[in-house]
């Protein structure tokens, strides 16, 4: 294969389509790196990946019937978050439970694929994603679950601290735990569903719980790995989308590939800066 | 003790919808006392901890705290590994207040400061909570309990796994707490440390009785509390000194 020359970005910015995209990206980089922090604190990432994965049946559905599919994967993706509140409510909702749920809805979704579409390049779209089939319904979606994600932060964000680190005195606070925690996984569905038309039902994670993971590594506070999540979150965005004009990639891959290169060079990191600092104590 | 009972079960009965965990709760606890809480694993101190904070509602009978008790869980219950300092931690006792959905206000931050102060922990405010030893990680959740400014403190277990300076150190905080007015119910498994306090409640499925140590911890009574999990260490005339031989589930 060969690689074409790095498009100038000013080339690139003249470009409606890419403005579009950047735009679209900006919105979930603050709404995938908001929620990606609790996702990562409240260990909700297995939940966000499954939400994102769970709405593949309902868009391939949404696309045969030609019913919209922001409305399918909303009403999936809204149930999927449901399902596991209730199962919350009355043990942990386990893993495998999950993972279960997860494969099922890939598999009915490939199966439902191959009966609707003659080509596969719409299962790739629904799956990866793509940066230049993004309209304003889907820019005005995410500015939507932004700024929820924001707003749900700013109101609900201390309770959310407290109840993930001692859920035993949670209720001693007075703090509507369940309340709350709902509200946590409606908004995360909610913005995994605003994520599909950019990166795809496959790939939400690589918005949602990358960027707060990497962040995570260096946070010494909870508004520190907020304010880092999001700029984790936009670094890549920006970074994936550049790549996915440059090379002819659906974005959603791009992403997931530069987080995932960015967290294991950070972990490495930060894994040696301990050793370092002690021979560095030990020199001195 | 002729003060009206900031703590108070009438022939209360705990569960978790099948067939009661806890029964023939029947105590009152006046204001300014310590209360041994002890019990075989399993005995029902976790039960009456839930029922007391409001996280379960007595299957019968009554069950009455005065205010909004604060709980003090055993701190590895708490996640070690949030990015939180002990002032974040001992801040959010300000969530108590009411209006949880605003930022903590300079008053609530100046309260969570004295109150590590307090604890003995103002050097350590913005050391981060799972950094801290044992002791002090317990003395960040009293400190946040004064924040919630509770007239009640339930405390699991304070003293497990913390070493014995330590120990000490928390010990003249409770009785500096009591002293203040404040109630204090403290679960342990130690028979002889629970000859401290003011008051024991001794639990196995059922209250097999309450009272003042001297009163309460006779042979019979700690024999239907902790079954074989009991070792007398003496026959003699004077108190019963017994060791329990239990194993910790987590």
């Amino acid at each position: 294969m060969e690689i074409a020359a790095p498009p100038s970005l000013f080339d690139l910015l003249e470009l409606p389509v890419f403005r579009t995209a950047a735009l679209e990206i900006a919105l979930l980089a603050i709404a995938g790196g908001l929620l990606g922090a609790w996702i990562v604190l409240r260990r909700l990432a297995f939940f966000a990946h499954a939400a994102g994965t769970a709405t593949f049946p309902g868009l391939v559905a949404a696309e045969a019937a030609g019913v919209s599919p922001r409305l399918a994967a909303l009403v999936v993706g809204l149930g999927f978050a449901g399902g596991v509140e209730r199962a919350g409510a009355r043990s942990r909702p386990t893993d495998a439970a999950t993972a279960l749920a997860l494969v099922a809805a890939l598999g009915i979704g490939i199966v439902l694929a191959s009966d609707v579409f003659e080509s596969g390049a719409v299962v790739d779209r629904l799956l990866f994603g793509t940066a230049i089939g993004l309209g304003a319904a889907d820019v005005a979606f995410s500015a939507v679950a932004a700024a929820l994600a924001a707003a749900g932060t700013v109101s609900l964000g201390r309770a959310w601290t407290a109840t993930g680190f001692d859920p035993g005195a949670s209720t001693a606070l007075g703090l509507p735990t369940r309340q709350a925690d709902r509200v946590l996984l409606v908004l995360v569905a909610l913005a995994a569903v605003a994520s599909l038309p950019a990166v795809g039902a496959l790939l939400v994670a690589a918005l949602f719980v990358t960027p707060a993971a990497t962040a995570r590594l260096f946070a010494r506070s909870v508004s520190g790995l907020l304010a880092g999540s999001v700029a984790v979150a936009a670094a890549l965005g920006a970074a994936g989308l550049y790549a996915s004009f440059w090379l002819d990639l659906p974005p959603g891959p791009a992403v997931a590939v530069l987080g995932g290169a960015a967290y294991a060079l950070c972990a490495v990191g930060t894994a040696m800066r301990p050793r370092t600092a002690l021979r560095a104590q030990e020199a001195a | 003790m002729t003060a009206a009972p900031v703590v108070l079960a009438s022939g209360a009965a705990l569960g978790y919808g099948g067939a009661p965990v806890l029964q023939d709760l029947d105590f009152a606890v006046p204001a300014g006392t310590s209360v041994g809480v002890l019990g075989p694993n399993g005995g029902g101190k976790t039960t009456l901890f839930a029922g007391l904070v409001g996280a379960l509602a007595p299957e019968a009978g009554e069950l009455e705290v005065q205010g909004r008790p604060a709980y003090v869980a055993q701190t590895d219950r708490t996640r070690l590994d949030f990015p939180v300092s002990a002032l974040d931690v001992a801040l959010m006792g300000s969530l108590a207040r009411g209006r949880w959905w605003l930022p903590a206000s300079r008053a609530d931050r100046r309260a969570a400061s004295l109150s590590l102060e307090r604890v003995g922990l103002g050097a350590e405010s913005g050391t981060r909570f799972g950094e801290l030893s044992g002791g002090q990680r317990q003395r960040v959740l009293i400190a946040r309990a004064l924040v919630q400014d509770a007239r009640v403190l339930l405390l699991d277990e304070p003293l497990a796994g913390v070493d014995p300076a330590s120990a000490e150190g928390i010990e003249g905080l409770f009785s500096a707490l009591r002293d203040e007015g404040r109630t204090l119910l403290v679960s342990t498994h130690d028979v002889q440390s629970a000859r401290a306090f003011d008051l024991v409640l001794c639990l196995n499925r059922r209250q097999v009785a309450f009272g003042t140590p001297a009163e309460a911890l006779g042979r019979d009574v700690l024999e239907a509390t902790y079954g074989s999990e009991i070792v007398m260490l003496d026959d003699g005339d004077g108190p019963v000194r017994a060791v329990t031989v239990q194993h910790h589930e987590h």
